[in-house]
């Protein structure tokens, strides 16, 4: 946290971040334009940045307000079927909902819009989930938000709202990340943005959240976490801040699974299932509960390892005669939880423990003020 | 008649069958200070969980400024376990206000054992008290539309920071403060949100003797500074015999006693259950 | 009647495996204020053996022992390496703990089995099919299982409530979920209470496997999340740390469960609607929407304690 001598003029530590952060974004440009689009590292990049938003959303709550919310794969769901609904093409729909005759929306949206109405339509229902269950004490609360994200579930396979939801059959056709590339008019991409756009999404959306986390509001929000009494006692009003910061990641989660939805140009109901919530709880504890930084790097190494890095454990290796043992399909997956297991169990704080990037750069200073 | 701050009527904080605060009344004039006193275990915490919000009352009302902050009477179950008095003197309208809603009112407290926020600075921990003084909704406050107001929210933090003397850790870590620190933030923060009425819950447990005569002089400063009554809960008598002016006693829940310090001093009554005898 | 009977039936069967599983979960509960996440997935691994020793050609009489030990063991192992590290750690580190055991425990097997579902074999007598007749209603061909389910289920809670009420370390258990740091104090020993705990519920939760995959054709690697969540919540609604509770709500969930699967039938033969509203989707669902309910009208459970946090 800044002290005020840091506020009024930018600090080394603050100049050396932003430089960070924009060189990040000027190599992804770079890249995209060099290295062929069928890459892997593009694949890592898009879902590394759309897990990065979520992972970020999921601990402003667990890490900054501490609510532990398990609900985080139903506003994912909410925001990624509402991205889906209000985008897809009106000479599509006919395609996608043939079951339904078309279904019951005959207009789309253009992106941008979808995307902030995808975070409305969850936040909205944040607040409706919030009402009762907000008030419940932390494993109670952590079960419920749990229950919501299977209740919500149901309702999008359910038959009879077909016409809106496809039933349990999948959406797609809408605007993907590759919708993003410019073409040419012989259909040629001459600049690709692809992974760009959704760098910039979730850059935008974790740059809000950050400020939030910095202002006054996120310093009750803190203080909810290391004290409800006391925070109460200063006048913080526990349920309006809850209510406030559960309403808020819902937002940032809807975004998070448009995205989601558009990295991967279907989306169906059965895969927002509890096991993402989980893997994506994985990730904020192994980036450090309550670090910015640690939840987006983790984002980006989870991705790398269980698409990417480890994928070599999934294949069968013949030296000669000889086939090493063990690996085969699904090898990788276990190696992965055997690593989680052990960050859980031994390096409780995580990559970045509560640190960011800015306390880092700060050195010596910033590790004592952190502690 | 000076004016009246907070009166208790008839206060009675019962847990199942244990009677935590038996029938208590007291009275605060404005810019007094006044002494809650008794022996461990006498209900002094419960009556300030009272006045704060954090407990609703089995019975009783307690008004601040005229209004009431709490009402209440037995019901349900409690109305057949009911063991205080005046059991349906408050009938009629319960009056319940959440412990944020009462510091908004201008009540503010310390905490016996200490409750900073332990994640914070120094410096954050009073500025966190400000908050509820803000006029920033969270968006402006998101995207620093409110940048005069953090402004002055940090420089009335600052400001406090001096008053107690704890401008040179203002970036140390809340908790690795020492014990007297510790409480002398407390007060701070609990000054933050301009009470008018502060409640301090043992502020010298813990402090030394030279400390605990340094804290009296500094509970009368603020008390002038900021145009304070101050309820405060202690065990040093030689504290509560300097500064208080009046001193209620309570014993297993009841009040046993009110006075001027030298009334309660010569007290039988007090002398007998609180001191047992004993010349401490 | 004709069409409620046979969901209603196989609701209390449903029910007993759930209580069988639910036990597990409430006793760690009132224990170690822990949802142990990693339960259902020690029902699932449970199940996984079953099939796995039984493909070895081993008897039954022999299997059925192993299998029972081994989940004992695991249950025993798991508390041991995930949770007792932690034991002065924040709640939110232990609860990621059991996450991340469940997701290793899936994860295996799902490695284990290469992704496949795994037929359960038939164990003689409990696998047999039978038809029955009750209140002169013909009951469609069910299991031997289904039908054992509830008065083994009885059978067994009452032995443990036996245990839990007479015997030294069921005083102990009692003792440590009332006081952990006081019991700890007068010398009872909390890490063996604590695995004693997590031996009886793997040990519950080997029986209910045997008893619910036999109803089931195959075990993947998340057969046991579903129903793991399901017990879990039936503990909840139940009151959490109460083992009466916990087999009263599983019941309640699974006569609910089974009925909401037969509704659309059952109300389109009653006449009450004219078409199917494809309500079976909502079974899983709706074990949820008791969860909430229940703990807005009362957080604590139909037989909870209230506790009072001090201040």
């Amino acid at each position: 946290m800044q002290s005020i001598a840091t506020r009024k003029k930018p600090s080394r530590a603050h100049i050396l971040t932003a430089v960070i952060i924009a060189a990040v974004y000027a190599l992804v440009f770079a890249a995209e334009q060099l290295l062929p689009a069928s890459s892997m590292l593009f694949i890592v990049l898009k879902k590394g940045a759309t897990y990065a938003l979520v992972a970020v959303s999921m601990n402003l709550l667990n890490g900054f307000t501490g609510i532990f919310s398990l609900g985080q794969a139903g506003f994912m769901l909410l925001g990624a079927y509402t991205f889906a609904i209000f985008t897809i093409p009106e000479e599509s729909r006919e395609i996608v909902y043939q079951y339904y005759n078309g279904g019951l929306i005959r207009f789309a949206l253009p992106v941008i819009p979808a995307l902030v109405l995808s975070g409305l339509v969850a936040a909205l229902f944040a607040f409706l989930v919030g009402l009762p269950v907000l008030k419940l004490k932390s494993d109670y609360l952590a079960i419920a938000t749990l229950g919501f994200a299977e209740i919500i579930r149901a309702i999008f396979q359910w038959d009879k709202l077909g016409a809106i939801t496809n039933g349990s059959n999948m959406l797609h056709q809408f605007p993907s990340f590759s919708s993003f590339n410019i073409r040419n008019a012989q259909g040629e991409v001459v600049v690709y943005l692809s992974t760009l756009v959704p760098f910039v999404i979730a850059g935008v959306c974790i740059a809000l959240i950050v400020l939030l986390i910095n202002s006054t509001y996120g310093r009750a929000l803190k203080a909810i976490r290391d004290d409800e009494t006391a925070a109460e006692a200063m006048g913080v009003n526990l349920f309006h801040h809850k209510q406030l910061a559960f309403c808020i990641s819902s937002f940032f989660a809807g975004i998070g699974g448009a995205m989601l939805a558009m990295y991967a140009c279907t989306v169906q109901a059965k895969s927002f299932t509890s096991a993402m919530t989980y893997e994506i709880l994985l990730i904020v504890v192994l980036g450090g509960v309550g670090s910015i930084t640690g939840s987006c790097l983790s984002a980006f190494l989870f991705v790398a390892c269980s698409e990417w890095w480890l994928r070599f454990l999934d294949n069968t290796y013949t030296i000669g005669s000889f086939q090493v043992p063990l690996l085969r399909n699904g090898f990788r997956l276990v190696v992965f939880s055997v690593i989680i297991m052990v960050v859980v169990l031994f390096f409780r704080k995580g990559i970045m423990g509560e640190r960011e990037l800015l306390d880092l750069l700060r050195g010596r200073k910033g590790k004592e003020a952190a502690k | 008649m000076s004016e009246n701050v907070l009166k208790i009527n008839h206060l009675t904080m019962q847990f199942g069958g244990v009677v935590a605060v038996n029938d208590l009344r007291m009275e605060i004039n404005r810019g007094e200070i006044v002494a809650l006193i008794g022996p461990n275990g006498a209900g002094k915490t419960t009556a300030f969980n009272c006045v704060t919000g954090v407990y609703e009352p089995t019975n009783g009302e307690i008004l601040f400024e005229g209004k009431p902050i709490a009402r209440n009477h037995p019901t349900g179950r409690m109305r057949k376990l009911y063991a205080g008095t005046m059991g349906d003197a408050y009938r009629g309208r319960i009056v319940r206000n959440t412990p944020d809603q009462i510091t908004r009112r201008g009540i503010a407290r310390t905490f016996q054992n200490i409750r900073l926020f332990g994640s914070m600075t120094v410096f954050e921990n009073v500025l966190l008290a400000r908050h509820l003084r803000r006029s920033s909704n969270v968006l402006t406050a998101m995207l620093r539309i409110n940048r005069r107001e953090e402004k002055r929210m940090r420089e009335d933090a600052m400001q406090l920071l001096r008053v107690v003397g704890l401008e040179d850790v203002r970036d140390e870590r809340a908790t690795s403060l020492p014990y007297g620190k510790q409480r002398l933030l407390e007060i701070a923060r609990a000054l933050a949100t301009e009470p008018s009425l502060l409640l301090l819950d043992e502020p010298a447990a813990g402090m030394n003797p030279q400390e605990t005569e340094e804290l009296g002089t500094f509970i009368q400063r603020i008390k002038k500074q900021f145009n304070l009554t101050i309820l405060i809960i202690e065990h040093h008598m030689n504290l509560i015999m300097d500064i208080s002016d009046r001193i209620y006693v309570v014993d297993f829940g009841r009040l046993i006693a009110q006075g001027t310090p030298d009334e309660i001093q010569n007290n039988d009554a007090v002398i007998a259950a609180y001191l047992g005898g004993d010349e401490a | 009647m004709k069409t409620v009977l046979p969901y209603l039936l196989s609701g209390i069967s449903v029910g007993g495996q759930y209580a069988l599983i639910a036990i597990g979960y409430t006793m760690v509960y009132g224990i170690l204020r822990l949802i142990n996440f990693a339960h259902g997935d020690v029902f699932m691994v449970s199940g996984i053996l079953m099939v796995y020793l039984t493909a070895t050609g081993l008897p039954l009489y022999v299997v059925i022992p192993i299998v029972l030990l081994a989940t004992v063991f695991i249950g025993f192992a798991i508390e041991r390496i995930a949770y007792k590290p932690l034991r002065t750690a924040p709640r939110m580190s232990i609860m990621i703990s059991a996450i991340g055991v469940s997701y290793f425990l899936q994860n295996l097997v799902l490695y284990i089995t290469g992704g496949l579902s795994k037929v359960y074999p038939a164990i003689p007598f409990i696998s047999q099919s039978v038809t029955l007749t009750l209140f002169g209603v013909t009951l469609p061909t069910t299991k031997v299982a289904t039908l054992i389910t509830p008065p083994l289920t009885i059978l067994l809670v009452i032995g443990l409530v036996l245990l839990i009420n007479h015997t030294k370390i069921g005083m102990a258990m009692r003792a440590v979920s009332k006081d952990f740091e006081t019991s700890q104090l007068m010398g009872i020993k909390i890490n063996r209470v604590i695995s004693a705990t997590f031996v009886i519920g793997s040990f519950l939760a080997a029986i209910g496997s045997m008893l619910y995959f036999t109803n089931y054709p195959s075990v993947v690697a998340t057969s046991g999340s579903m129903p793991g969540l399901k017990a879990f919540v039936a503990a909840v609604f139940g009151g959490i740390g109460s083992i009466p509770g916990a087999v009263i709500g599983a019941f309640i969930i699974g006569i609910c469960e089974n009925i909401i699967k037969g509704l659309d039938l059952i109300l389109f033969k009653a006449g009450i609607t004219h078409k199917m509203l494809g309500l079976t989707t909502f079974s899983d669902a709706f074990t949820f929407v008791l969860l909430i309910v229940i703990l807005i009208i009362k957080p604590t459970g139909l037989f909870g304690e209230k506790t009072t946090d001090k201040v």
